[in-house]
């Protein structure tokens, strides 16, 4: 099994023990752990321009980091976005990587149980979870909020959203549950 | 009224998003001494220091969007981020949203229509609403019958709100038609938008060939 943590944290040491707690937790169980640090990377956000699926399809017309985060997120098995809750959301870091992984999905749709979704472009996608780091101001409404959006995010990257977690939880319980899917 | 509209596409006046706002607009400023500045996300970006003069001068604003996975355009979360400083600022400041999406469906919108309710919440502010609508991508190759319906009720729901103030609840309703498809209309959509959208923009770079292709494999 391999998984792959995306840091979605801007200047959060915090959050950066709790990965680094959860890639212990997860090599002491014999588990291949990547992460990928996104305020280190270069990569722009998506322009909608359509160039991945239209023009050179599944490649960005963009030949920066965000075609890394797609190869790596493509040969993982489990995706953990682990991000600070900010304005209410994930990280903009997280959101703009996510919005440049949508060439491993193809622009075909198709109907998946009564609802419009996208085609899949390659055999098989990383099963995804979240590792939240409440800010200030964060409530269990914003929780709820931010998992349906991903529910939903799931399975229009016709992917499974495993499970929510907060950093407060013991990293050993989001091991296991990494390690159950 | 004024109005300060910020096109959060990162097509910015491009765009699907423009496009909508212009009709809304034009049935807004049909009300004698309605005006309106319009604004950009994406190239306000990094510092997004003009919408932040903008959020602390206007009277109301309008923030459209359109749906990057099931969410607001990573540019435009970059730009929620810089209000927070502005927490409590503007408690008399109105924020409405237009969100529009690529899917046939309008209930994709939904959740992140949420998301920019909390905000306004957050930020202090006024929440006068939502517009949201499915069906936006390509507006160019769809059927004009079925735009000229889509851009009717954008300037319907301009037109209501510029005499107003609000929202129109039955017109957004209407425009938001359908939330869903009926499972008998998805096996005539589905090929239409895959063969006239999607194929023809493929056969026009020449790229058809190409379309099943798999780099990372």
């Amino acid at each position: 099994m391999k998984v792959l943590i995306l840091n979605g944290g801007a200047d959060n040491p915090s959050l950066d023990s709790s990965i680094q707690d959860l890639k212990h937790k997860l090599s002491d169980k014999g588990v291949d752990t990547g992460e990928l640090v996104l305020r280190d990377m270069k990569y722009s956000p998506c322009i909608g321009c359509f160039t991945c699926w239209v023009k050179t399809p599944g490649l960005c017309v963009f030949k920066d980091d965000g075609n890394v985060i797609c190869r790596e997120v493509l040969h993982s098995d489990f995706l953990l976005l682990a991000s600070p809750v900010k304005t209410g959301y994930v990280s903009a870091l997280i959101k703009n990587a996510l919005d440049r992984i949508i060439p491993l999905i193809h622009p075909y749709l198709e109907d998946i149980d009564g609802e419009v979704h996208h085609m899949k472009r390659y055999e098989k996608y990383p099963v995804m979870g979240l590792l939240l780091e409440k800010g200030g101001d964060t409530d269990d409404e914003d929780i709820t909020i931010i998992s349906d959006i991903f529910q939903r995010a799931a399975l229009n990257l016709r992917s499974r959203l495993s499970f929510v977690n907060l950093t407060t939880k013991p990293a050993e319980e989001t091991a296991n549950e990494i390690i159950s899917n | 009224m004024k109005l300060s509209v910020i096109n959060g596409s990162p097509r910015g006046a491009a765009g699907n998003t423009e496009k909508l706002l212009e009709h809304f607009i034009k049935g807004f400023i049909e009300t004698g001494g309605n005006s309106v500045e319009k604004y950009y996300v994406f190239r306000s970006r990094p510092g997004f220091d003009n919408l932040k003069k903008v959020y602390l001068e206007s009277e109301m604003l309008l923030i459209a969007f359109p749906l990057y996975v099931d969410a607001m355009p990573g540019s435009v979360k970059e730009f929620f981020e810089s209000l927070e400083e502005m927490k409590g600022k503007r408690p008399d400041l109105k924020i409405m949203f237009v969100i529009q999406n690529g899917f046939p469906e309008t209930y994709h919108n939904r959740f992140v229509e949420r998301y920019c309710e909390k905000l306004v919440k957050r930020l202090g502010c006024i929440y006068t609403g939502s517009i949201c609508k499915g069906g936006c991508e390509g507006l160019t190759v769809q059927p004009p019958a079925l735009v000229e319906k889509v851009f009717n009720g954008f300037y319907n729901a301009g037109r209501s709100f510029g005499e107003t103030g609000e929202l129109n609840t039955e017109i957004i309703t209407k425009l938001a038609h359908p939330e869903h498809l009926k499972p008998e209309n998805l096996p005539q959509v589905i090929p239409m938008i895959n063969n006239f959208l999607w194929d023809g923009m493929l056969k026009h770079n020449n790229a058809f060939d190409k379309k099943f292709d798999k780099p990372f494999e």
